[in-house]
């Protein structure tokens, strides 16, 4: 299946920074390998995976039973399978600290003043639906092109980077596309319902005309491939279509990475695991020679305004949760913070400024205080993290089948990157101050949090970058109602509104760099919770985009021939179905 | 020792019977171990303690269940005859309902979640959150996935903004979803209103305030948008005193209807409109009739799970304890400090006030806080009715009587607080005025709060019961769907 696709033929100029992009590159990996000596070079000890860095506890093989297991987020694991999973506090938390966790979940809920000018959606929660993943729009006519906004999932922007030393580039990791910035936002308003995009809808500079930036479409197309038994499967392959830019064209050298909204659970361990940890883990030259290359990106930490390893985010972007939030809140639904002060309108997009002028706080004054930043942080912090199925806690044993499974995931090297097992180090306080206990003020220097420090977890990832193969290509093409076959604009045509902006990529590509991932690297998804994320969100997506409807469909989107796991998506394909069978319940138990 | 409706004499029976036998037990039990027999039995008390928090429950919800019937009573006069007399009933109906509900919530948010958290429309008990309480008092409500809002804009004033009538989704997350109205329920004729459709529409699109059932449904829907303060945020003016303005040309099942003042609609809106209350009142009816027969302590549960008797069986007298306490806690300042007051209070939110339709949030605090207080002294009224049995205080008197008395006043002294804040609103400064001017009083009500969770801890300590600790396992997983 995996037939390079017949790519629309495009005259595409080659970028002229090319050059000074790579050169940026290697001199960010030759950082990463002073940190961490390139090493990596444990050898593997038979049965299962090693236990890297210093986390004190025994090899996980994969014979063998751990009876911690099923408690995925250790302390901060509870007892849910239903559409609340990934909504519970740590039980851990006392009285007090549940008070902080209940008014950060109220602000997660909740709608803010200073919404806009420009968002994605109006909460948190509108797009982490129940604190879990997001998904790719409707197709309501049924034509195989999604033709509802997208509201949990967004379009990130850039062009290629020109200058390294740019501040810009140093601090988002990208060059923002010149108009539109670094994402588009569908809806345009001050707390008024959203108001959609229209082609060249805000070029007056007007601020009663400020609409969202663009619309996004998905046009799938199915392809189909068959198992080594010779079991047939259909993926559906996603070409990514945008229209009715409001501030007129894009440069000519855009570049798209759509993205669906992330689960919130067990978030504040995964900040808590040991950076050494993590590291242990890299291998960017593959000297163990077993294909797969973990790197960490390396990106800008907006609060000690210093490089540093990125976690969250699909590429790893975001070094603390803190960040990852101020940065959602700003380009996601256009609140500011003391993080990110200045509203999200590009230099090109006055009527944008115009409209930021009109909120009621302008200037110096943000949108959000530090205090219910520092709540919001509490509250995805906590988030627990829902426990295994499948578990006989008398007789200390899995369910047969998940126990198979569970062998096989190993057997098929998905663990050399979807590391089982990771200890926490001590949960630092937020810098932002600690939550007084009469919820009225912040104060220096925050505790750190017991309740996420020192805990054994279980979240199937390596926080690391692997190469996913495939590559993109943006080109404008004709879209009428009459004619829809892909042929490029002409000159008179570039000027209409059926001349859309069309993303086609192969693989799980998005051929759009940020920091140092390349275009087709992703960061290793933590798998916790993998088994509810249809249960809390019934139309939840997987991977990067929500592309992959099902876990299975997920596993056979890895077989790119570039890929890092395609020795576990030739193990997957070869496997008989009742094997198969057996993987899956292994994934549906996490 | 307390005084019963004819129909709970049954019970009082069984409550005396049950003590008898426990102490009989008990007798037969001790002796074994000298140590154990020298202590004293604490764990009679305890027995009482929980039985009393049973009857509560009991009483707390049945009371509920009666107001709600006096509630759709009331509704289906002003629907019949919609009058500005019937209106004013059915929202003195409403404001009686609250009293009667609101304490219960203490039963809420325990370690080991109880029915209104777990209870399936089956009768069986599930997981956290698949209770009836979402639907029941879900909050905060998105409203405009119901009826009609008003546009707000920084340059309106009230008077426009009361013209200015939107039927859309304020929520861009809820625009994409399968089976979303076109605009909201009632606006969109082509969805059917019955209580099959509404049960869907909880948390609908996965966005938690889209909720189209329970008090605050029913609650808008009588009183409308408190539409006196939102745009005030944006002029700065002062925002007056009064709730919600929904006319009763609301209702108005012919030529006159409209959805708000001058905004004339056909009547099918109208009649759509009354339907919606009806169902979502009947709705209501159906789940707190559920809870009453879970809490049966008669035994008679119409299908439904006997929690009654699974709460007080004597083998459990400490885990239900530990419940009472940690639900005493968890209301006491999770819910009520963390998300309800502090929110409001610190971004100074009307929207953000529990029941910003009716003005009637003063209510909801103190109410809450008088639930605390009945779980600690083992006391319940409503309207004459009474209870007046064993509490927490009396079983931390026999192991700390200073701490017992501690605790007492530091609950009181919340009550008082809470009584202050509601006196004062009831005086013509309602809780959304008051957040407006930084009412001291709520700020000494959070550090009230505050002590007293601080204390409630220390008395489970006393009583060797860790409170603040939550379990991994939910120990309603105990065989009790079987039940």
């Amino acid at each position: 299946m995996w037939k390079p696709r017949p790519l629309l033929p495009v005259c595409r100029a080659l970028f002229s920074g090319r050059v000074l992009v790579q050169a940026y590159r290697l001199f960010l990996v030759a950082l990463v390998c002073t940190l961490t000596a390139c090493g990596g070079g444990d050898s593997d000890e038979g049965g299962g995976m090693p236990s890297r860095g210093d986390d004190g506890l025994l090899p996980l093989r994969a014979d063998v039973i751990d009876p911690g297991e099923f408690r995925s987020g250790g302390g901060n694991t509870v007892a849910l399978s239903n559409t609340k999973a990934f909504s519970k506090n740590n039980p851990q938390l006392g009285f007090i600290d549940l008070a902080k966790f209940r008014s950060g979940d109220f602000e997660f809920r909740g709608q803010h003043i200073g919404l806009g000018p420009l968002f994605n959606n109006q909460t948190c929660q509108g797009c982490h639906k129940e604190d879990g993943r997001g998904n790719p729009p409707r197709d309501t006519d049924g034509d195989g092109e999604t033709d509802q906004p997208m509201v949990s999932m967004l379009v990130r922007l850039s062009i290629p980077i020109v200058d390294i030393a740019d501040s810009v580039v140093i601090r988002n990791g990208i060059q923002p596309e010149p108009t539109y910035g670094g994402q588009i936002q569908v809806f345009g308003g001050l707390d008024t319902p959203g108001r959609e995009p229209v082609h060249d809808g805000s070029l007056s500079g007007r601020a009663e005309d400020v609409v969202g930036e663009a619309f996004a479409s998905i046009l799938y197309e199915h392809v189909s491939g068959q198992y080594d038994d010779g079991t047939p499967y259909e993926l559906r392959w996603p070409t990514y279509r945008i229209r009715d830019l409001a501030y007129g064209p894009f440069d000519n050298d855009v570049q798209f990475s759509p993205r669906v909204a992330s689960q919130m659970v067990g978030l504040g361990l995964l900040e808590a695991i040991p950076e050494d940890d993590l590291l242990s883990y890299a291998d960017p030259q593959d000297t163990d020679g077993d294909g797969i290359s973990g790197r960490p990106n390396m990106a800008w930490d907006a609060i000690t305004e210093s490089t540093r390893l990125g976690r969250f985010g699909h590429k790893a972007t975001k070094p603390t949760l803190l960040h990852q939030l101020a940065a959602a809140y700003l380009g996601d639904i256009g609140i500011t913070s003391s993080l990110f002060p200045n509203e999200d309108c590009a230099i090109f997009q006055p009527a944008c400024e115009a409209l930021a002028e009109e909120e009621t706080h302008t200037g110096a004054e943000v949108d959000l205080e530090d205090f219910i930043l520092a709540l919001v942080e509490f509250y995805a912090r906590q988030l627990a993290v829902p426990q295994r199925r499948g578990w006989n806690a008398a007789a200390q044993e899995w369910e047969p089948q998940i126990w198979r499974g569970r062998r096989l995931f190993f057997e098929a090297g998905c663990v050399g990157c979807h590391v089982p097992r990771h200890v926490t180090g001590e949960a630092e306080g937020s810098v932002l101050g600690e939550i007084a206990d009469t919820l009225g003020e912040l104060s220096q220097p925050a505790e750190p949090l017991p309740s996420l420090s020192q805990q054994v977890i279980w979240p199937f990832t390596d926080m690391l970058l692997h190469d996913m193969g495939g590559t993109c290509d943006v080109s404008r093409e004709v879209v009428t109602p009459e004619e829809d076959t892909g042929r490029i604009c002409n000159e008179d045509e570039e000027e209409t509104e059926s001349c859309w902006w069309v993303q086609h990529c192969d693989g799980l590509a998005d051929g759009r760099p940020d920091f140092l991932a390349t275009g087709s690297e992703w960061r290793t998804p933590p798998l916790w919770g993998l088994g509810l994320a249809q249960v809390v969100n019934e139309r939840a997506g997987f991977l990067h985009d929500g592309r992959a409807r099902t876990i299975e469909e997920a596993i056979l989107w890895h077989g790119h021939e570039k890929s890092e796991a395609r020795g576990a998506w030739e193990f997957f394909v070869g496997l008989d179905r009742s094997q198969r069978e057996d993987l899956l319940a292994f994934l549906e138990s996490l | 020792m307390c005084s019963f409706r004819q129909s709970r004499l049954m019970w009082c029976l069984i409550f005396l019977l049950g003590l008898g036998v426990f102490v009989f037990v008990g007798g037969c039990g001790s002796g074994d171990d000298d140590e154990e027999a020298q202590e004293p039995t604490p764990t009679i008390d305890r027995a009482g303690v929980v039985r009393t928090n049973a009857d509560i429950a009991f009483a707390g919800y049945n009371d509920s269940l009666s107001t709600a019937m006096a509630l759709q009573q009331a509704v289906d006069d002003f629907v019949a005859h919609p009058t500005n007399g019937t209106l004013q009933a059915a929202r003195d109906a409403w404001l009686r309902a609250r009293e009667a509900y609101q304490p219960t919530e203490l039963y809420r948010l325990r370690i080991g979640p109880g029915p209104i958290d777990t209870l399936k429309d089956d009768g069986t008990l599930g997981e956290d959150g698949d209770g009836p309480e979402a639907r029941i008092n879900g909050w905060p409500l998105g409203e405009a996935f119901i009826d009609y809002v008003a546009e707000v804009a920084p340059e309106l004033n009230e008077e426009d903004v009361l013209h200015d009538v939107v039927d859309g989704p304020d929520s861009a997350g809820s625009l994409d979803e399968p089976g979303a109205p076109m605009g909201n329920i009632i606006a969109d004729t082509d969805m059917t209103i019955d209580k099959d459709t509404l049960k869907e529409f909880v948390e609908f699109g996965d966005d938690e305030r889209n909720l189209a059932t329970g008090y605050h449904a029913i609650e808008f829907l009588l009183w409308g948008q408190d539409l006196n303060a939102r745009e005030t945020m944006w002029t700065g003016a002062d925002r007056d005193n009064t709730p919600g303005h929904r006319p009763v040309s609301d209702y108005s099942q012919d030529a006159d209807c409209t959805s708000g003042e001058g905004n004339s609609r056909p009547a099918m809106i109208c009649m759509r409109r009354a339907m919606y209350l009806q169902v979502v009142t009947e709705l209501l009816i159906d789940d707190l009739q559920l809870l009453v027969h879970a809490w049966n302590p008669g035994g008679n549960n119409a299908g439904v799970v006997d929690y009654y008797a699974w709460y007080t069986d004597l083998s459990r007298t400490d885990v239900a304890i530990k419940k009472i306490m940690s639900g005493m806690g968890r209301m006491g300042y999770g819910e009520l400090a963390g998300e309800r007051i502090n929110i409001a209070f610190r971004i100074n939110s009307q929207e953000d006030e529990h029941s910003c339709f009716s003005d009637n949030t003063h209510r909801d605090i103190y109410l809450n806080v008088l639930g605390i207080q009945n779980m600690y002294l083992g006391n319940y009224a409503f309207e004459g009715e009474m209870i007046d049995g064993l509490g927490i205080y009396d079983v931390v008197k026999e192991a700390d009587s200073d701490l017992a008395e501690e605790l007492d006043m530091a609950i009181q002294t919340s009550l008082d607080l809470a009584e202050d804040i509601s006196d004062l609103a009831e005086a013509g400064t309602p809780f959304d005025v008051q957040i407006q001017e930084m009412n001291e009083t709520i700020r000494l009500l959070i550090i009230a709060l505050r002590d007293q969770v601080g204390i409630l801890v220390r008395a489970g300590e006393a009583l060797g019961i860790d409170i603040n600790e939550g379990d991994l396992q939910q120990d309603t997983e105990e065989d009790l769907g079987s039940v």
